[in-house]
């Protein structure tokens, strides 16, 4: 540890001490403020068509290889002079004029895969197209700043690999209550008094005895701060509102996590695009609106940066059944107070210039933006997480 | 032997024993015992489903007709789930354990995932067919599936464009290892001698003359006109092989932490003949197997764990869709694999979640407990699916068999069954709350011995 990270741990940890978190029904406005910069990540999945997303309405190539799928100017949201938003994007058209959005367009990497399951990994992994990396980038960062599990949450009920490090894995959990619940049966609670510390070695048995411990006392420290806080705002009733909805509970109740990921899925369009997409982006608006809502309520929206992406774009030619194929790069939002870049950071995709299946070239590294986000945001040497050393590029 | 011993033979070639089996056994030596193994596992039972709609579907299929392909892939889709089950019952019921162990090794060596259930199953049982044969053989079986010629884009591997999708991960994960022996040009031109390696729509392999590049090579300082079994004969001519695949072997077996002179004197073995079985006669008869530092220390895999369970108190699954839900919670689904690279292993089976889940899964599954049955979405799921999913708190329907594990453990004491069940030491807190719950029924000291840290080792 070095100097710095001790000062900032030992800060950390001292105003921890002074929150009287765990009085119930004690609303802690102000904690958020105590608990440092969050990070919000939502995926996504399936594949989300950007180029329906963020539209180019006045190109003409776009219309020659969308016959019957292009989004005509008068159902977009106007945004700039030749670019509109799909109109379910209406929360995220008010986040871009009041400069709390940046889109960062043709996102990507070299060789990009096609594959679900591959090109998620990528993702979640940071690792280039020809590289297998069984750890996520978040992961990693629990791993380079010595956080516990705690530090970063799922809001699901399986572990997605992008929250796996080396040593220290998140939590996944949908809901803390139950979560807390499953660790107070009588005999699994007993095993976990009985135990006995001092034997606890470095060997496996070692590791599953202190695991179990971690997974105790993560549950007990989720669910007692988290009940601290409930929401005032409306969500919409569907499981991703209730999902970020979760999400602004743990930040808005002083939990020191960090990072934060969920995913909305359905986004793979081969076929019948135009409702599917409209409705599965309203969904996703729609939550957004109400999450961003509920943080700038408790005073928490400036320290939550939020990013969406999607493990690729779709195929710039539409197919015959009136969806598209699976494609390559694509944007992502990034979305906070605090934003070094806003609006647009990069011109739209050159739709003259596709490779050689058809799809959009890539010209911003998605490790890029994470390596930014590490260094700028989460406050750690994005060296230590990431394999290789990307520049940095500023957005936050 | 000890009863010791021979509950660690068993957790490693097989899914454990019964205290009542491992007491019958006390009389046989080393030798005796492992040979007993081998002549269980000299048959090959394969697995199989019955497909025979889907192989009338496929007689006189007209490729155009693109509704009728999609239905037959949905058909197919779900056929996979059902192959699944049934290789998880196989597993639970196999007398053929050693075969069925190494399956599931190679299932994990040639990692390969496939729609196509037919050209799947057949990839499964080509695992089996070659489990404890020559491996040499058994590389030149694989590269020649369809399953396998499509999941590392052999299919598009042609004279005019070679793809090294194939090349690459043969030499890197199956036969050499990373960084090892060969270069960046060696895997263009081992890919080259694997051009036009394809299959028909039966899964029969066929070499596609056209696309095949004859032409000469030059492969690990050998040149010639060779095809894809020269290379992997040259392959197999490098010592790293044998050493690559027996450290793997050693950690799968033995112990996660390798010891380089015993692998070196496996490698020594292995590398005369490529014999499989012969290699793994050294290590199951050696000395070094049975050192106490090498029992109770390797981390179960979820289906170690389950199958584990299962042979103790057989369990019935009324919904397979359960069964998988459960694979995907503890984190292996098998036929579904990560990636190409496989499932890790060892601690990586293990994470906040999938530690409390594995502790209280012996009371979800044999003593009626509660689950959250919520599943992750698919990409294809539509926002309809997605959003029906609700926070449950759900009954498994699962059946547990006590009468076959009471009719199994007539003359077992607790402790007995404790010796059978664990042989990790145990935490000494944890033994001396063990020690209170004495003088119970011994349903109630299984589920919770079950239920210990201790039980996630073997």
């Amino acid at each position: 540890m070095n100097r710095r990270d001790f000062i900032k741990q030992a800060s950390l940890a001292s105003t921890a001490m002074f929150l009287p978190k765990f009085v119930s029904g004690f609303n802690l406005i102000d904690s958020a403020v105590a608990t440092g910069k969050k990070l919000v990540i939502i995926q996504l999945s399936g594949g989300n068509d950007g180029l329906n997303t963020v539209v180019p309405f006045r190109n003409d190539i776009y219309f020659q290889k969308r016959p019957s799928l292009a989004q005509q100017k008068s159902s977009l949201i106007g945004i700039t002079d030749d670019i509109g938003f799909h109109e379910s994007l209406v929360a995220h058209s008010d986040l871009y004029h009041n400069g709390e959005l940046c889109v960062v367009n043709n996102v990507g990497y070299p060789n990009p895969n096609r594959s679900h399951f591959r090109a998620t990994d990528i993702w979640h992994t940071a690792s280039s197209a020809n590289e297998y990396l069984q750890s996520g980038w978040v992961g990693r960062y629990l791993d380079a700043t010595k956080s516990n599990s705690t530090a970063a949450i799922e809001v699901d009920d399986t572990l997605s690999l992008l929250l796996k490090g080396e040593q220290t894995d998140g939590i996944a959990t949908k809901n803390p209550q139950l979560f807390f619940r499953t660790t107070q049966e009588p005999y699994f609670k007993k095993v976990v008094q009985h135990h006995d510390d001092s034997h606890l070695s470095e060997h496996n048995l070692g590791y599953l005895y202190k695991t179990m411990v971690t997974a105790s006392n993560s549950a007990k420290y989720l669910y007692e701060t988290s009940k601290t806080y409930t929401s005032k705002i409306e969500y919409p009733k569907n499981e991703f509102a209730k999902q970020l909805k979760q999400v602004a509970q743990f930040i808005n109740s002083g939990l020191q996590t960090k990072v934060y990921y969920t995913s909305l899925g359905g986004f793979d369009t081969h076929a019948n695009q135009i409702n599917k997409q409209k409705r599965l982006l309203s969904v996703y608006d729609e939550a957004m609106a109400a999450f961003i809502k509920d943080l700038k309520q408790q005073d928490s929206f400036k320290d939550t940066l939020i990013m969406t992406f999607s493990e690729f774009g779709r195929r710039v030619q539409q197919n015959a059944a009136n969806g598209t194929d699976h494609g390559t790069a694509n944007q992502v939002f990034l979305i906070g107070k605090q934003l070094k870049k806003q609006g647009f950071y990069n011109p739209m995709p050159n739709l003259s210039n596709l490779d050689e299946n058809g799809d959009i070239q890539f010209d911003v590294d998605f490790r890029k933006i994470y390596a930014s986000i590490l260094n700028n945001w989460l406050d750690v040497d994005a060296t230590k997480v990431m394999r290789s050393s990307f520049t940095d590029i500023k957005i936050v | 032997m000890t009863i010791s011993e021979i509950v660690h033979v068993y957790n490693r070639v097989g899914f454990g024993i019964s205290a009542k089996e491992a007491k019958s056994l006390q009389g046989l030596s080393r030798t005796q015992l492992v040979s007993q193994l081998f002549n269980a596992s000299q048959k090959v039972e394969p697995l199989t489903i019955n497909l025979t709609e889907l192989r009338n579907g496929l007689k006189g299929l007209n490729l155009k007709d693109r509704e009728k392909i999609r239905s037959l892939i949905k058909d197919s889709v779900k056929k996979i789930h059902e192959l699944n089950s049934a290789w998880l019952y196989k597993l639970g019921t196999t007398e053929q354990l050693l075969r069925e162990k190494m399956t599931l090794f190679w299932a994990n060596h040639f990692v390969c995932h496939d729609k196509n259930i037919l050209h799947f199953e057949q990839y499964n049982n080509t695992l089996r067919t070659h489990a404890l044969g020559n491996f040499k053989e058994f590389v030149i079986a694989i590269s020649k599936e369809a399953s396998m010629i499509k999941y590392l884009n052999n299919k598009q591997n042609k004279k005019q464009k070679p793809n090294e999708n194939f090349a690459r991960e043969l030499l890197e994960l199956f036969t050499l290892g990373r960084d090892n022996v060969y270069d960046e040009k060696d895997i263009k031109e081992a890919a080259r001698a694997f051009t036009g390696w394809n299959h028909d729509l039966r899964g029969n392999f066929r070499l596609r003359r056209f696309q095949h590049d004859y032409g000469e090579k030059t492969f690990l300082g050998k040149t010639g006109d060779f095809g894809g079994e020269d290379i992997i004969d040259i392959i197999l001519q490098q010592k790293q092989c044998a050493r690559f695949i027996c450290e793997k072997i050693y950690r799968y077996f033995v112990n996660d932490e390798v010891d380089a002179s015993r692998v070196s004197e496996m490698t020594d073995i292995f590398y005369k003949d490529y014999n499989i079985e012969n290699l793994l006669r050294f290590v199951l008869t050696s000395d070094w197997f049975y050192d106490p530092k090498n029992i109770g220390i390797k981390i179960k895999s979820p289906v170690e764990f389950l199958i584990g369970m299962h042979r103790v108190v057989p369990m019935k699954f009324e919904k397979e869709r359960e069964l998988v839900y459960l694979q995907k919670l503890l984190g292996q689904h098998l036929l579904f694999p990560p990636n190409v690279a496989g499932w890790k292993g060892g601690r990586n089976w293990i994470n906040p979640n999938t530690m409390m889940l594995r502790l209280r899964l012996p009371s979800i599954l044999l003593a009626n407990g509660e689950i959250a049955l919520d599943e992750k979405g698919e990409f294809e799921d539509d926002f309809q699916r997605f959003n029906d999913k609700r926070n449950r708190q759900r009954r498994l329907k699962v059946t547990p068999d006590w009468n076959t594990f009471y009719t199994n453990h007539t003359t077992i004491t607790a402790a007995q069954l404790q010796q059978s069940l664990l042989t990790s030491p145990i935490n000494t807190g944890t033994e001396t709350y063990l020690e209170k719950l004495a003088d119970q029924d011994l349903k109630e000291t299984c589920i919770q011995l079950m239920s210990l840290p201790e039980y996630q080792l073997c």
